[in-house]
């Protein structure tokens, strides 16, 4: 186990501030260099602590992954995002399920909720939601309830 | 679409293997889970779980209603240490949005957070005996867990789904009479220790049932992230509260117990032994109670966190309970992902399972104590 | 001698009616009073109190429960086997009625006096595991069919230390007094395989459980294992096969297979009553109180094991028969049969 060297993958690396943000560094990583990111990680000993996307298509044009690295001996907590094209289905990344298994059922979940697909994904199907389903139910253009009044009861 | 096409059913008929949906209704499934299990005899050649049966869509709920509003989902998320992620998502909102919460408030998240864990692990006692098929040991530790029940009940107004937890502290502060049926409650449960312990422990039968079954060694662990007792049970000292502690967990002397087995009798052992542990950081807590407040002044209800990504976690019973939560800057959550420590267990199943037979299923699902509703949220 | 049915009533279609009707009645009854009993066991080790709304102490509550059970709707599931589906409760059910006329409760009366009483009650013993096999392979449900198979299996494995403890036995019974025994005027051949000379051989010394303990107690577990009852319960496993061979079977037909399930359990208790308890031999009250005591005071300890124990795994179950129990049984003849040459020269 080496030390986390992310020297050369070109990230926009900042540092956090752990106490109000829970994270120690954030990472802002092109798509096609997820993997050797995830590489250099799992080299160093982190564990995949949480794989999810957000749908920022509203105020970045972007679908974005985050990923989450941890290590268990120390507090040492790494966000990596990834923004992707903003189409839905097109929206691609490559798959983590061959280095870190953890992600196998994160990237289900990412692709159900999301329709984001992973490429190399060894077995890329819905994994809450019902087989038959046509629709990604975290993406914001889904069953969101309208014209929020302001006053802090979104569902009145 | 068929996880499984013809072709594989097809060979199922020549090799002498066969499907065995086990679940979502089954006695002993934990909820609704489902495997599918391709079986030689009662040996399993290979394992998927499928989920989604409790599938409540608390993800897409959060991001259509307020900060405030989504306060009674979190207990709803794992129904058996709902306080635990209660009181998780009401000191990640307050790190966000930089609340301050009062001493005394800590103190009693803390007792009442340890309280829902010995809970918790009681009932997973019972019903890890039970699917193992000794279940008798079930009606012992539901009596004890009544006490708690009745205890939280007094002070929160629910039995399991507590909405207890405030931005800035606590809706009700503890009483006398809650201290003095916590201390009762800690004497009574320090008196039944050894009694579950002889009951279980040293029985011949469940020791040739839980030594050596189910091992899962640390590098499937670390390739799932699985954590809390079943990470312990590998021998990995990893626990929230010692790691970044949160409401105070720094103050309290309490032990992170480990086992290096990584079989089912080193979860249960762990187990055990965090229920004591537990106890100790209660009789701390409540010999320290601070006096004060225990919640702000003006009860808070518009809540604008800053914009941005935040990451929070807490032990749950189970292990690392993490909220991953965005922040636009407006009064409504941008997005909050739930990583629940139940889902990376699950998710190792299907390696940890492989070879093992019918019988070991059930005894490796249960004494990795996973809560299906938090797998599918 | 006990006096048979036959030897009462002359004419033997009306004894073989007589001792059916008898024969029920008291399985009725037993089954009747078992469920309440294992209800009460169980409630009193995990600290409750059991049925108690039904009749004093909740003893009519197996009354309701079985006129419940006799007015549910009868399911069959598509794709059975049918006649193997529906006779399996049949074959389950007549063989405990069969093999229940032959044990002998009591010194001056007996249902039957055969000869070969001990090979027939072990001959219906065996007829269970087909119907549970019919009922496991009939039901066309894979649980049903895992179950069907383990209770073979097991069966037909605990089947050997359960003959070869009750052997030692027999031997025994060979051996006593020189292999004769006097009752009043009248001299009796023993027969070893004759239940109630098993039980006159134990009248006129000590019960065998005190020359044969390992034998008792390998007789004890392999019955247990051959009732399915925990905890060797694996054929019918609820949290790992739902209800094992009986999963698709409901209403009254479950009750045949709940009957059988508790009147073997009885006929169990009952054989291991005579063979090392000393049968009806008791001080003081009738020998027929004597029988029954002891043999509900077994059925308390099956329970109370049912109650205590996890549950095998199933390699663990075969390999417990077949490396420990069978060779002990193996040994024990071994050296019972040494012993008795010694003794008696």
């Amino acid at each position: 186990m080496s030390s986390l060297d992310l020297s050369n993958l070109e990230l926009g690396s900042e540092e956090a501030e752990y106490s109000s943000v829970g994270f120690h560094y954030i990472h802002r990583a092109q798509a096609g260099r997820i993997v050797a990111v995830a590489e250099a990680f799992r080299e160093a000993g982190y564990h995949l602590e949480m794989l999810t996307a957000e749908d920022r298509r509203t105020d970045l044009e972007a679908m974005r992954l985050v990923y989450t690295f941890s290590r268990l001996d120390q507090l040492d907590r790494h966000m990596v995002t990834v923004d992707l094209a903003p189409e839905i289905p097109g929206a691609q990344a490559p798959s983590l399920a061959g280095i870190y298994p953890a992600a196998n059922w994160y990237e289900r979940e990412v692709f159900d909720m999301y329709g984001i697909r992973f490429d190399g994904h060894p077995d890329l199907r819905r994994i809450l939601l019902p087989d038959d389903v046509e629709f990604h139910a975290l993406l914001k253009d889904f069953g969101r309830i309208e014209d929020a009044p302001d006053e802090g009861a979104a569902n009145k | 679409m068929n996880p499984h096409p013809a072709p594989a059913l097809e060979r199922a008929h020549d090799d002498e293997t066969y499907y065995l949906n086990m679940g979502p209704q089954h006695p002993s499934m934990h909820g609704v889970l489902r495997l599918l299990l391709r079986l030689r005899g009662e040996l399993i050649l290979e394992c998927d779980p499928v989920i989604g049966y409790a599938h409540r869509a608390h993800e897409k709920m959060a991001e259509n209603r307020s900060w405030i509003q989504f306060l009674p989902n979190t207990s709803r998320i794992d129904y058996l240490s709902g306080m635990i992620y209660n009181l998780g998502y009401c000191q990640a909102v307050e790190k966000m949005a930089s609340i301050e919460v009062p001493v005394r408030a800590q103190a009693i998240r803390v007792i009442v957070s340890e309280l829902n864990r010995i809970q918790s692990h009681l009932l997973w006692f019972g019903t890890f005996l039970l699917d193992i098929g000794g279940i008798t040991p079930f009606l012992y530790c539901f009596d004890d867990r009544e006490k708690i029940l009745s205890i939280l009940e007094r002070v929160t107004g629910s039995r399991l789904t507590y909405s207890y937890g405030r931005f800035g502290g606590v809706s009700q502060d503890i009483d006398d009479v809650f201290i003095e049926q916590t201390r009762s409650f800690l004497t009574r449960m320090r008196k039944q220790a050894p009694m579950y312990h002889q009951l279980v422990h040293e029985n011949v039968i469940f020791r040739k049932r839980c030594e050596g079954v189910g091992v899962i060694s640390r590098e499937v662990a670390h390739d799932y992230g699985i954590t809390g007792p079943t990470l312990r049970a590998i021998g990995v000292d990893y626990d929230v509260r010692r790691a970044e502690p949160y409401s105070g967990y720094e103050q309290y002397d309490f032990e992170i117990p480990t086992r290096t087995g990584g079989d089912c009798l080193a979860r249960f052992e762990v187990r055990i032994e965090e229920m004591e542990q537990s106890c100790r950081i209660i009789e701390q807590a409540l010999d320290a109670l601070p006096d004060g407040p225990v919640k702000p002044a003006k009860f808070i209800k518009k809540l604008k966190p800053p914009a941005g990504e935040f990451y929070f976690a807490v032990e749950s019973a189970r292990g690392h309970f993490g909220m991953h939560m965005v922040s636009d800057g407006g009064d409504v959550p941008s997005k909050i992902k739930l990583r629940t420590p139940s889902f990376s267990l699950l998710s190792s199943m299907s390696e940890v399972l492989e070879g093992t037979m019918v019988a070991d299923t059930i005894a490796i699902l249960g004494s990795v104590d996973v809560v299906l509703p938090e797998i599918d949220r | 001698m006990p006096r048979t049915l036959l030897d009462i009533f002359g004419n033997p279609f009306i004894a073989t009616g007589v001792g059916i009707g008898a024969v029920m009645t008291v399985l009725s009854i037993n089954v009747l009073f078992c469920i309440w009993f294992e209800r009460k066991v169980s409630a009193w080790i995990q600290r409750r109190l059991g049925p108690m709304e039904v009749g004093p102490q909740g003893t009519l509550q197996t009354v309701a429960d079985m006129v419940k059970l006799l007015g549910k709707q009868l399911l069959t599931p598509a794709g059975i086997d049918k006649p193997l589906y529906h006779l399996a409760p049949l074959i389950i059910f007549a063989p405990v009625v069969a093999s229940a006329s032959l044990l002998p409760f009591s010194k001056s009366v007996a249902l039957s006096d055969l000869n070969i009483g001990l090979i027939l009650v072990f001959m219906f013993g065996g007829f269970a595991v087909v119907g549970i096999f019919m009922a496991g392979w009939g039901s066309n449900n894979k649980y049903a069919l895992l179950g069907a198979m383990r209770s073979v299996a097991q069966n037909i494995s605990y089947e050997v230390p359960l003959l070869l403890s009750a052997l030692s036995v027999v031997l025994m019974v060979g051996a006593q007094g020189g292999g004769q025994i006097e009752i009043g005027d009248e001299v009796i051949q023993l027969n070893g395989l004759n239940l109630s000379h098993i039980t006159l051989a134990q009248t006129s010394g000590l019960w065998f459980i005190v020359f044969q303990p390992i034998a008792a107690v390998i007789f004890f577990i392999a019955i247990l294992a051959e009732t399915n009852r925990a905890p060797f319960d694996l054929p019918e496993a609820e949290s790992e096969l739902i209800a094992g061979f009986h999963t698709e079977y409901s209403g009254m037909r479950f009750g045949l297979f709940f009957f059988g399930e508790y009147s073997n359990m009885f006929i169990g208790a009952m054989l291991a009553t005579v063979l090392f308890l000393g049968g009806w031999d008791g001080p003081l009250l009738p020998g027929p109180v004597w029988f029954f005591f002891k043999s509900y005071l077994l059925i308390f300890v099956m329970m109370w094991v049912r109650w205590t124990f996890p549950r095998l795994r199933f390699d663990q179950l075969m390999a417990f028969c077949w490396a420990v129990l069978t060779p002990l049984a193996i040994v024990n003849i071994l050296v019972t049969a040494f012993a008795l040459k010694v003794v008696n020269g």
